[in-house]
């Protein structure tokens, strides 16, 4: 398994550092045994081992530091490690520390339980008691060898090395030599015939002799033994001394040999009691400086591995937070944790592709609202949508085309905030608004204005929009331009009405025309005066009926016509300078022409706006009954971004009658006695037809004003 | 008789390198101190094939050196002698590195001073420490070189002299302090001066 061979490595090395430790400590301890070989190596093991602690001291500290570095900076998994570590610490730190204290306690006391007063002055009182009586046998020989010094004071010079060979077997002395005053040697005898010079005093002791005249004192001898040398000074004769070695008993030389022995180490056990407490504190506060940091940066280096996984999820996490659904993280042990990061790992691939198929969606759903956006604005009906507030959230381009305004200004406002900037609009869009408001359910209205392009008519068909709780959350309306549409069926009303007349009515009125004319022909001769006269005003009559009707009749298919043939440019002010010359012989009619300066052209149909001009001024010339006033006017206008010419005619006649003024313009409807009442009609056919609206301008008290409006031609060519 | 050279005062350049070397192969070595032994006078003379040296030591013990001798520590001190080829390139090379050692201790039980001449064995008894210290500070016709055959007449010499306080030999627990007490920095410096041929 991977995690075994990464695991493996890492304990090993572990185990040895540890085993390294404990070694480099084992050995410490065997060389602070006096009697280890590793003794002589102790100073280096300290020095090895301290630099071993200092080195685990600097992992430890740049371990912590680069911890606090991390934590500082927030990194993923710095706190989690600070705890762990902090933890770990405290945990190995604790009963290390108790362990250590009470360590340093029992060695302290241990020592100095080693030294106590009594063992002190016994100690002193055994050195003393050999120092006595190694003192004691001094003074003794001392004695014999100054009773000796008697005999030798008898003898001549000549028997002296012989009295002195005597003295010596007598006394029990190793030796004994007889010095002049100057130190040279008279006569000397030794217990070992082989030793020929005889052991000289030194300096320090003739110093001591020429003052004193006598020296005794123990001295080693041949490195164990114990020797007592005695001198004395031999009166009787020339200053002479004589030295008298005595051996010490090796018994009492032993004795004196251990007690001292055991004094001195004593003594210096004594002496380097501080030290000793203090190399055994130096030792102890070692191995738990170097145990204690080994184990925590061990501890680094385990918890540092531990988190190691979590870090990665931490940034995992962190980087899914930032949307980013395609990191996956290495699974670096088989453990729970690395459970944790394959679970994250299959959680972030299933969150990435359910994002990739949200996305998807999400495309498709864009799709299909431009699919359905692109339907919308290609609807030739205008489609606006309000919500609950009655703003609108949407508008397609068929909208603006109706009504003018672009769509981006619908977005956001009401219906009646529309109204302040396109005032010619505010009869629709109030409709609307308040039908929006008033309707519960699906509804349908037609609704007219005079908008840009001259009269129009909509049909809006609105439906409320419901939440599924039944909140009114909004609503659609849909509205055609239906003006063409209705403009179109009335055309063919009319046209069927024409073909129908000139069908069932014409047809049979030439009969009946040429009956009357027969029935004259062949009766005026037959009949009395008087029924001949009856005959002939009633044959006229019929002949002028049928006339009148035939002329009502053609009129009926001249209003059926298109009226828009042959579309140019028309100057308006020529145009009508042209029809008004036609009326100017008129006696007892005025005209007065008001144009405007500049280019008053539109497009349209010169037979028929010709037409219209007639109809009008027969019309005024009517109503004045030939005595009068009539005022043309031409006026350029402008509504919603497009260019009028306003033409306004004005009569001083008896005006129309308030409840006329709204049939005025539908056929069969006049004021006069004579005329078919079409004459308006056909005028306002055709100005519809051109695009144009005629209204009556009802802000005139006096006779009757006609106001028309036809859209003004872009191009100024004529 | 050959006059002392310190070694600061020495003009030759090769001394700076080698003063440097000889610190480098003994980091334990002597150390300039108040408690520091020193070389008072040191002489060599030729005798016949040899050369024997003859010199002069102050030991200057410190409070703690004289307490610890007086409770039966014992101390010890190397006088080591070293006889060094120059050579332009290399280090210096040594020919002769020789030490008398000598072993200082207290005998409570005679209240004596016994200096003990490691190299033979012989044991000196004194009755005063500046007695025990007389011995030990002079070195009478030291024997150092073979003969005049063993050294090459177009080459220079140096002969080196320290006196070396053995603190390994310490007790263990005074070993530690002895190496940060001032007071147990007892050696002198290297010594050095040309040998004549």
């Amino acid at each position: 398994m991977a995690f075994e061979k990464i695991k493996l490595p890492f304990n090993l090395s572990v185990v040895i550092l540890f085993g390294l430790i404990m070694l480099s400590l084992q050995l410490m301890s065997s060389a602070m045994q006096e009697s280890s070989q590793l003794s002589a190596m102790y100073s280096w093991l300290l020095l090895f081992n301290a630099l071993g602690s200092v080195v685990l001291l600097i992992l430890v500290g740049a371990n912590i530091y680069s911890l606090i570095q991390h934590t500082k900076r927030r990194e993923a998994g710095s706190r989690l490690t600070t705890r762990m570590v902090s933890l770990f610490v405290v945990l190995a730190l604790a009963p290390a520390v108790i362990v250590f204290y009470f360590s340093m306690q029992f060695l302290h006391q241990g020592i100095d339980s080693w030294f106590n007063v009594e063992i002190d002055r016994a100690m002193e009182d055994a050195l003393e008691l050999s120092q006595a009586s190694l003192d004691q046998r001094m003074r003794w020989h001392l004695k014999q060898t100054q009773q000796l010094t008697d005999r030798l004071e008898d003898s001549s010079e000549s028997l002296v090395t012989m009295e002195i060979e005597n003295l010596r077997e007598l006394s029990g002395a190793s030796e004994m030599t007889l010095f002049s005053r100057q130190g040279r040697i008279i006569a000397s005898s030794s217990i070992n015939p082989s030793d020929i010079l005889p052991s000289l005093p030194d300096e320090h002791i003739w110093l001591q002799l020429r003052q004193n005249s006598e020296y005794v004192a123990v001295a080693p001898f041949h490195e164990e033994e114990l020797m007592i040398r005695v001198i004395v000074t031999v009166k009787a004769r020339e200053p002479q001394y004589l030295q008298a070695l005595y051996p010490v008993p090796v018994r009492i030389a032993d004795l004196a040999d251990s007690v001292e022995f055991a004094f001195v180490r004593y003594q210096e056990m004594n002496f380097l009691r501080n030290s000793l407490k203090m190399s055994f504190s130096l030792a102890l506060s070692l191995v738990l400086l170097m145990s204690l940091s080994a184990a925590i940066w061990v501890a680094f280096i385990n918890i540092r591995n531990i988190i190691a996984p979590v870090k990665e999820l931490v940034k995992g996490t962190q980087a899914v937070a930032s949307g980013q659904y395609d990191q996956q993280l290495p699974v670096i042990a088989q453990d729970d944790l690395g459970f944790l990061v394959e679970s994250f790992n299959d959680m972030t691939h299933r969150i990435a592709v359910a994002r990739d198929e949200t996305r998807q969606a999400g495309v498709e759903v864009e799709n299909q609202r431009a699919y359905l956006e692109t339907i919308l604005a290609n609807l030739t009906a205008g489609v606006i949508s309000v919500d609950a507030l009655y703003k609108i959230r949407t508008a397609n381009q068929a909208a603006y085309r109706i009504f003018h305004i672009h769509v981006n200004q619908f977005i956001g406002r009401t219906l009646v905030e529309l109204v302040e900037g396109y005032a010619e609009l505010a009869e629709p869009l109030k409709s609307i608004q308040r039908l929006l408001e008033q309707a519960d359910d699906i509804w349908q209205q037609r609704i007219a204005f005079l908008g840009p392009n001259g009269r129009q008519e909509l049909l809006c068909r609105g439906t409320p929009l419901f939440s599924q709780d039944g909140q009114r959350v909004g609503a659609v309306v849909v509205f055609d331009d239906v003006t063409d549409l209705i403009q179109a069926q009335k055309n063919a009303a009319w046209g069927e009405v024409a073909r129908r007349l000139a069908h069932e009515i014409k047809n049979p009125l030439t009969p009946i025309q040429l009956s009357a004319e027969r029935l004259q022909h062949k009766l005026a001769d037959k009949l009395g005066p008087t029924d001949a006269n009856i005959l002939k005003r009633s044959t006229q009559t019929i002949v002028q009926q049928v006339e009148a009707m035939k002329e009502m009749v053609d009129d009926f298919s001249e209003y059926a016509k298109p009226s828009k043939k042959q579309t140019v440019n028309i100057d308006l002010p020529k145009m009508v300078q042209e029809v008004l010359a036609l009326y100017a012989l008129k006696s007892g009619v005025k005209f007065k022409a008001d144009y405007e300066t500049g280019l008053l052209i539109i497009n349209g149909d010169p037979v028929s706006i010709r037409q219209v001009l007639h109809n009008l001024i027969k019309n005024a010339l009517e109503a004045i009954d030939a005595h009068g006033l009539i005022e043309i006017s031409l006026h350029r206008v402008q509504k919603n971004n497009t260019d009028f010419i306003e033409i306004a005619l004005y009569d001083d006649g008896p005006g129309i009658k308030d409840e006329q003024i709204e049939k005025i313009f539908e056929p069969y409807v006049t004021t006069k006695a004579k005329g078919t009442g079409l004459g308006l009609a056909i005028v306002k056919k055709i100005i519809e037809e051109h695009g144009g609206a005629i209204w009556i301008d009802t802000s005139r008290k006096v006779g009757a004003g006609f106001i028309i409006q036809l859209p003004a031609s872009n191009s100024e060519q004529l | 008789m050959i006059n002392k050279i310190p070694i600061l005062v020495k003009n030759f350049c090769l001394s700076t390198f080698l003063c440097g070397v000889l610190l480098w192969c003994l980091p334990f070595s002597g150390y300039a101190d108040e408690f520091a032994a020193e070389v008072k006078q040191a002489e060599v003379t030729l005798h016949g094939d040899y050369y024997l040296l003859s010199a002069d030591i102050v030991y200057q013990l410190s409070e703690k050196a004289m307490e610890a001798l007086q409770n039966g520590v014992p101390l010890f001190w190397d006088i080591q002698f070293k006889v060094l080829e120059q050579r332009d390139v290399l280090w210096d090379k040594t020919l002769v590195d020789t030490a008398i050692r000598y072993r200082l201790q207290y005998h409570a039980l005679l209240n004596m001073y016994r200096v003990r001449d490691e190299g033979d064995g012989t044991v000196y008894n004194f009755s005063t420490l500046f007695a025990a210290l007389d011995l030990m500070s002079t070195v009478r016709d030291f024997r150092l070189i073979g003969g005049l055959s063993e050294l090459a007449p177009e080459k220079q010499y140096l002969l080196a002299m320290k006196v070396n306080f053995d603190r390994d030999a310490l007790p263990l627990p005074l070993r530690p302090i002895a190496y940060v007490d001032r007071q147990w920095y007892l050696s002198s410096d290297w010594t050095l001066w040309p040998l004549k041929k």
